[in-house]
């Protein structure tokens, strides 16, 4: 390999960290809860170790740790991993063309790293093109691996005598961060009218404590956008044959 | 018992990651659903985002005295003039623990 291809390669592993290093940053009091709370819900450290570094989940491991300490049959606790889960059937769709094609161990390690945060990164038409922007896409996701699962081992050493950081409104870190992604991106009106519909509908499902609701409003608010942008093309063919 | 049970969620957690990206799932997504698609991250994103500014402990919280809802808001107005990430986190979060600090 030569030097100058090497530097090439470095740059963009460099560029992928920090890129994730606020969302990387964000998730930290949700690491923390997941490791503490799976030590006082009396899993033990290597149980507590294995829920960040294979199911590598937030919301599941949360949601699990609390239905495993209330001894839930494990069909319950597996439909509703699954269900949580199912939003990155999303990810995986929309991402399907850029990447099926691609040799098993990029699609693999892509595969096992697609976290809400990795998609969040990967929206730009020209991502994971060409393996500049593929070695991107895993640093990226590979940092966010690392520091989640530190995390989590944070909170499974310390979380006895740390207090719960959710509690005191450190989950504002990782809304304002998924704010300054998605913003940026309303460039629309289809794109707006998705956002505003999304926001709407999860906000609705979530006081319906719905698990579901996340994907729902999720898809009905992408239909909307889809809809809004066929709309506007039927609009501009009747103006073009009136005028 | 406890191991199982985080094997079969790893394999639940990898597998709706995993399922489509699979070049030997015969599925082939037309124009259609690419458009509709292009509309998972801000739809996804948001549906994450709004309910931790708006729902507490299972009830709506609109008023102006929710920190949340305040600091959200300079996020937004940030990103949007800005586009910097880094910007809009630094400053929001600024006002969200000042707002904090004062309650």
């Amino acid at each position: 390999m030569s030097f100058k291809r090497k530097q090439a390669y470095l740059k963009m592993v460099q560029k992928g960290i920090i890129d994730m290093m606020p969302l990387n940053l964000a998730v930290l009091p949700w690491g923390i809860l997941c490791g503490s709370l799976a030590i006082q819900r009396g899993l033990s450290e290597l149980e507590a170790i294995l829920m960040p570094a294979l199911v590598f989940a937030g919301s599941v491991q949360l949601v699990v740790i609390e239905l495993m300490n209330n001894n839930a049959p494990l069909a319950t606790i597996l439909f509703t991993a699954f269900i949580i889960s199912s939003r990155h059937f999303l990810y995986g769709l929309a991402l399907r063309d850029k990447i099926k094609n691609l040799p098993m161990q990029w699609r693999g390690s892509l595969g096992f790293l697609l976290t809400d945060e990795l998609f969040a990164l990967s929206g730009d038409t020209k991502a994971l093109k060409g393996k500049l922007r593929l070695i991107y896409a895993v640093a990226a996701g590979g940092s966010f691996y690392l520091c989640w699962l530190l995390w989590n081992i944070i909170g499974i050493v310390a979380g006895n005598y740390l207090p719960d950081l959710t509690s005191i409104g450190l989950d504002f870190a990782i809304a304002v961060t998924f704010i300054a992604l998605v913003v940026p991106s309303i460039t629309n009106l289809a794109m707006l009218i998705t956002v505003v519909v999304a926001g709407v509908l999860s906000v609705i499902f979530k006081l319906m404590a719905w698990e579901l609701g996340l994907v729902l409003a999720s898809l009905i608010a992408m239909y909307c956008g889809y809809l809004t942008v066929n709309q506007q093309a039927k609009l501009n063919t009747v103006k073009r044959s009136v005028s | 018992m406890i191991l199982l049970t985080i094997l079969l969620l790893a394999c639940i957690t990898f597998t709706s990651r995993y399922l489509f990206l699979a070049p030997k799932l015969p599925l082939r997504i037309g124009a259609k659903i690419t458009h509709f698609l292009s509309f998972s991250a801000p739809a996804v994103l948001t549906a994450i985002w709004v309910p931790i500014i708006f729902v507490k402990d299972n009830s709506f919280n609109g008023s102006l005295s929710n920190p949340y809802l305040l600091a959200a808001t300079v996020a937004i107005i940030t990103a949007y003039k800005s586009q910097s990430v880094y910007l809009t986190l630094s400053l929001s979060i600024t006002v969200f623990a000042l707002l904090h600090f004062i309650n």
